[in-house]
């Protein structure tokens, strides 16, 4: 019997900030937008539903006038990840 | 890129290009730091040669203060212009580079005391040897995290330095002004080069992608 492949993570743009936010310690916003190549909106958008759902952490700040986010992955959304891979593993070795 | 849904195939595949993607970027602006402490100390290091030398006035070793002015002035300026990315690699590099901080200011306060209870003065001049142990053991450590040859072997300089200044001190050998050029120029060799050989290749890296 097969996994269920979680929602949250088996869409592109949410897998890929995971992926991102798995190998790094922190990331902010612009260097996920960039790294991704996702629209602002767009980003905002999922980066909002993994914090929702617990598997990141979001930190709003300011630099001089500037705002600043920053995210990173909790050990929510690592374990979330390592069963995503692991689930994927056993669909692909079917 | 777009929120679609992805075959399983696809989502490994995507997986592994972001991780490698997030990869590349670890090495840029590292070498600012070194360049920041580098330039600092050895300006400051041949500064105070030529001071005390014109002036013949020992007021000026109290120039070493500086040092104590440039930590807050770096902390200040990343905090201004914080990373975009902080990988774990970094987080290591501050790691060891916070111990050896606290490291170097036990050493202050702890010899500043020691020669006062029993010299009642303190010159600090254990700390040129000792600093540039700690920041040798920084920088080469450094070098290992980010696999960076010249960083792994240029504190051998200072090493060197280091080893000569503490065998004058224990065998009563008197301290010359030169010590202040041997340590300008252990700070060029293993920061300011370094630093700019790490920014050489992170600007190298950039125009790639």
């Amino acid at each position: 019997m097969f996994k269920e492949l979680d929602p949250l993570l088996h869409s592109q743009l949410r897998l890929a900030v995971m992926s991102i936010l798995l190998s790094v310690e922190e990331a902010d916003f612009v260097y996920l937008k960039e790294k991704t190549e996702a629209t602002a909106g767009n980003l905002s958008v999922q980066i909002d539903k993994l914090s929702e759902a617990g598997y990141i952490e979001v930190e709003k700040s300011f630099v001089g006038k500037k705002p600043r986010t920053t995210c990173r992955i909790t050990p929510v959304g690592r374990q979330a990840f390592e069963d995503y891979v692991n689930a994927l593993k056993g669909y692909i070795d079917m | 890129m777009e929120e679609k849904r992805l075959t399983e195939k696809e989502s490994l595949e995507l997986i592994t290009q972001m991780i490698h993607s997030s990869k590349q970027n670890m090495e840029v602006g590292n070498g600012n730091q070194f360049l920041y402490w580098g330039y600092c100390t050895a300006g400051l290091s041949i500064a105070l040669f030529v001071l005390i030398t014109l002036t013949h006035s020992f007021i000026w070793t109290w120039g070493w203060m500086f040092l104590f002015g440039v930590w807050p002035l770096i902390a200040y300026k990343k905090r201004q212009k914080p990373a975009a990315v902080v990988t774990y690699t970094d987080k290591v590099i501050n790691q060891v580079w916070r111990v050896l901080g606290w490291m170097f200011a036990f050493t202050f306060i702890t010899s500043g005391v020691i020669e006062i209870l029993l010299y009642r003065q303190a010159d600090f001049i254990i700390m040129l040897p000792l600093s540039l142990l700690y920041c040798g053991l920084g920088v080469s450590i450094t070098g290992i995290i980010i696999q960076e040859r010249w960083m792994i072997y240029s504190p051998i300089v200072a090493f060197v330095f280091c080893i000569y200044m503490l065998t004058m001190l224990i065998h009563d050998e008197s301290v010359t002004l030169l010590w202040y050029l041997y340590f300008g120029l252990s700070f060029v060799i293993m920061m300011i080069i370094p630093g700019h050989i790490l920014n050489h290749k992170a600007k190298q890296a950039c125009s790639k992608n």
